[in-house]
């Protein structure tokens, strides 16, 4: 009796991804090195990493371009395959071409027609801010007007998993902000987003989970606040002047990385606060104190260094 | 799938370039070929006129332009560039973007046969029953199809570099191999023996046959047969291959 009252309806906890023990090898090479993961409903999810990480990889495995060496793959608890014949999935890939010699709204018009619950053309048009380039041929675009008509391809219908592989790549800043705007525009509609990004900036951006990639593991899973504060959160920089008691300094608590160079000493930490207060009871006298957040950016390399270094 | 037939043949009936070689060009070639020899003259052991013997020819070479030039380049083109795979992402199933090509191919090829059969009857005075003008472009029409199927698979197996150089040779070997320029009967021995083999040899042999109220050749019938089922065959395995490894 218990069993049955507590049991759940198997929808509501079907995961829309689901990576179990996944490996993909080229040759001597890992792309993907036993990968699990879930994404639930609605999240919105970067995956990061620098290239070769494995990213294109990852989201070729879950779209079922490609399949895996080991473990498995689920889409809304079936198969790739399925979840894309069912109009769930709209993805745009960094390695997927357009067809060329026609016109942006013949393409955007084809790409709703293919999908079994369509936006109208104009609609998907006007939310990829391609309007003004709507007769132009696809072959003659700018680099990042073709990630826009990827991204019209990518939501011309009412899919509940939208995939973006790098979306922003050949924008510049404003256009790269303009289109998160967009991005976001899609996660509060409920659907979930998975996008993967080597600007560190857009996970920080958008994204309320983030995956952190590297040779083909995943290294980090959390909010961007959780990875910062798993690099060390915070750096903390100051001038000593004498000799300078290094071990004493390394011995700091929540210390994760020093540098000492000349009288300058660089300490990065996960909670900078206690670390301030014990660098002082150390009877030392701290100039040109700064302490200053650490952005993704620099999370991210310490998150990888100190993996490789762990490697090594 | 409709709207990318429909895309597909918008495409090609927007380019001129192709057009011109898979509609214009056979036609041209027919003239002038033709223009050579008096209205009377006769291919030696047809009983063809040489305007007649050639309309075939030509027509034959018009659709094996419009199904094979295009698709086989497009395809190697769009393996390349991705787009292939973006397809794959839509509800759009696999074989959907193979059929559609070789869907609008078919539509090009049509008015590439019916332009060339009006200048022969306007302009050479090609005199043929009714049911011998409908069968010859149901039949041309309908052997294209051996020559599509092998467009797709040198679309699947040559890379966006190679892929025009291979056609091209492919498609000028078995289009004057094949006897569609000049009559087989013209080329020495051992040409010979090679022609009769060929797709395009049979292809236009079918043709041929009607314009001499005959029943077409067993023997031809089937090599057309044995070159679709090798040619189809090996476009299925080679889009396989591609989509296990994209």
């Amino acid at each position: 009796m218990v069993t049955m009252t507590t049991t759940a309806a198997p929808a509501a906890t079907t995961p829309v991804v689901g990576f179990d023990q996944v490996t993909k090898t080229y040759g001597s090479v890992r792309a993907v090195d036993g990968i699990s993961l879930r994404l639930h409903p609605g999240e919105t999810v970067a995956l990061l990493g620098p290239n070769g990480a494995g990213k294109s990889t990852t989201l070729d495995l879950l779209l079922g371009l490609k399949h895996p060496d080991g473990g498995t793959v689920s889409l809304f608890g079936g198969t790739p395959r399925e979840a894309i014949a069912d109009g769930r999935v709209g993805a745009m890939l960094q390695s997927g071409g357009l067809m060329d010699e026609v016109t942006v709204a013949e393409l955007v018009k084809l790409a709703c027609s293919l999908h079994p619950r369509p936006y109208k053309p104009a609609e998907v048009m006007a939310r990829a801010a391609i309007e003004q380039i709507a007769d132009r041929k696809v072959n003659k675009l700018s680099g990042g007007q073709a990630q826009r008509v990827r991204f019209a391809l990518a939501t011309a219908g009412d899919s509940d998993l939208i995939i973006l592989d790098e979306p922003t790549t050949g924008m510049d800043v404003s256009a790269r902000q303009a289109f998160w705007a967009t991005m976001r525009e899609q996660a509060d509609q409920g659907r979930t987003v998975l996008f993967a990004t080597h600007y560190l900036e857009e996970a920080d951006a958008i994204a309320d989970r983030v995956l952190v990639l590297h040779r083909g593991r995943l290294l980090a899973d959390g909010t961007a606040a959780e990875i910062k504060a798993k690099a060390g959160a915070r750096r903390v920089a100051f001038d000593l002047e004498g000799d300078i008691d290094g071990a004493a300094l390394r011995a700091l608590p929540f210390l994760t990385s020093i540098d000492i160079s000349g009288q300058t000493v660089r300490i990065q930490s996960s909670d900078a606060d206690a670390t301030v207060h014990a660098l002082y009871g150390l009877g030392v006298y701290p100039r040109n104190l700064e302490v200053a957040g650490l952005g993704l950016e620099q999370a991210f390399v310490a998150i990888t260094e100190a993996e490789e270094a762990k490697q090594s | 799938m409709n709207a990318l037939i429909k895309l597909e043949l918008a495409r090609a009936l927007r380019n001129k370039k192709f057009l011109f070689f898979s509609v214009l060009y056979p036609t041209s070639l027919f003239l002038i070929f033709s223009s050579s020899s008096g209205s009377g003259e006769k291919v030696d052991g047809t009983g063809l006129t040489v305007a007649t013997y050639l309309m075939v020819s030509m027509a034959s070479f018009g659709a094996l332009t419009a199904v094979l030039m295009g698709n086989s380049e497009r395809i190697a083109k769009e393996r390349e560039s991705g787009w292939v795979r973006q397809l794959r992402l839509t509800t759009l199933p696999g074989r959907g973007y193979v059929f559609a090509k070789i869907a609008s191919a078919a539509v090009v090829s049509l008015p590439s046969i019916i332009v060339l059969f009006a200048a022969a009857a306007a302009i050479k005075h090609v005199h043929l029953g009714a049911w011998q003008w409908l069968a010859l472009t149901g039949v041309i029409w309908a052997g294209s199809l051996v020559f599509a199927a092998l467009g797709v698979a040198i679309g699947y197996l040559a890379t966006g570099d190679a892929v025009r150089p291979i056609t091209m040779i492919i498609y000028f070997g078995l289009s004057i191999l094949g006897g569609l320029w000049m009559p087989s009967t013209t080329f020495p021995k051992t040409l010979q023996d090679i022609a009769k083999w060929l797709p395009t040899h049979a292809y236009a042999a079918l043709g041929r046959a009607i314009e001499q109220s005959q029943a077409p050749s067993a023997t031809d019938v089937a090599i057309l047969a044995v070159y679709f089922v090798l040619f189809a065959g090996g476009a299925a395995w080679l889009y396989r291959k591609d989509t296990l490894k994209a």
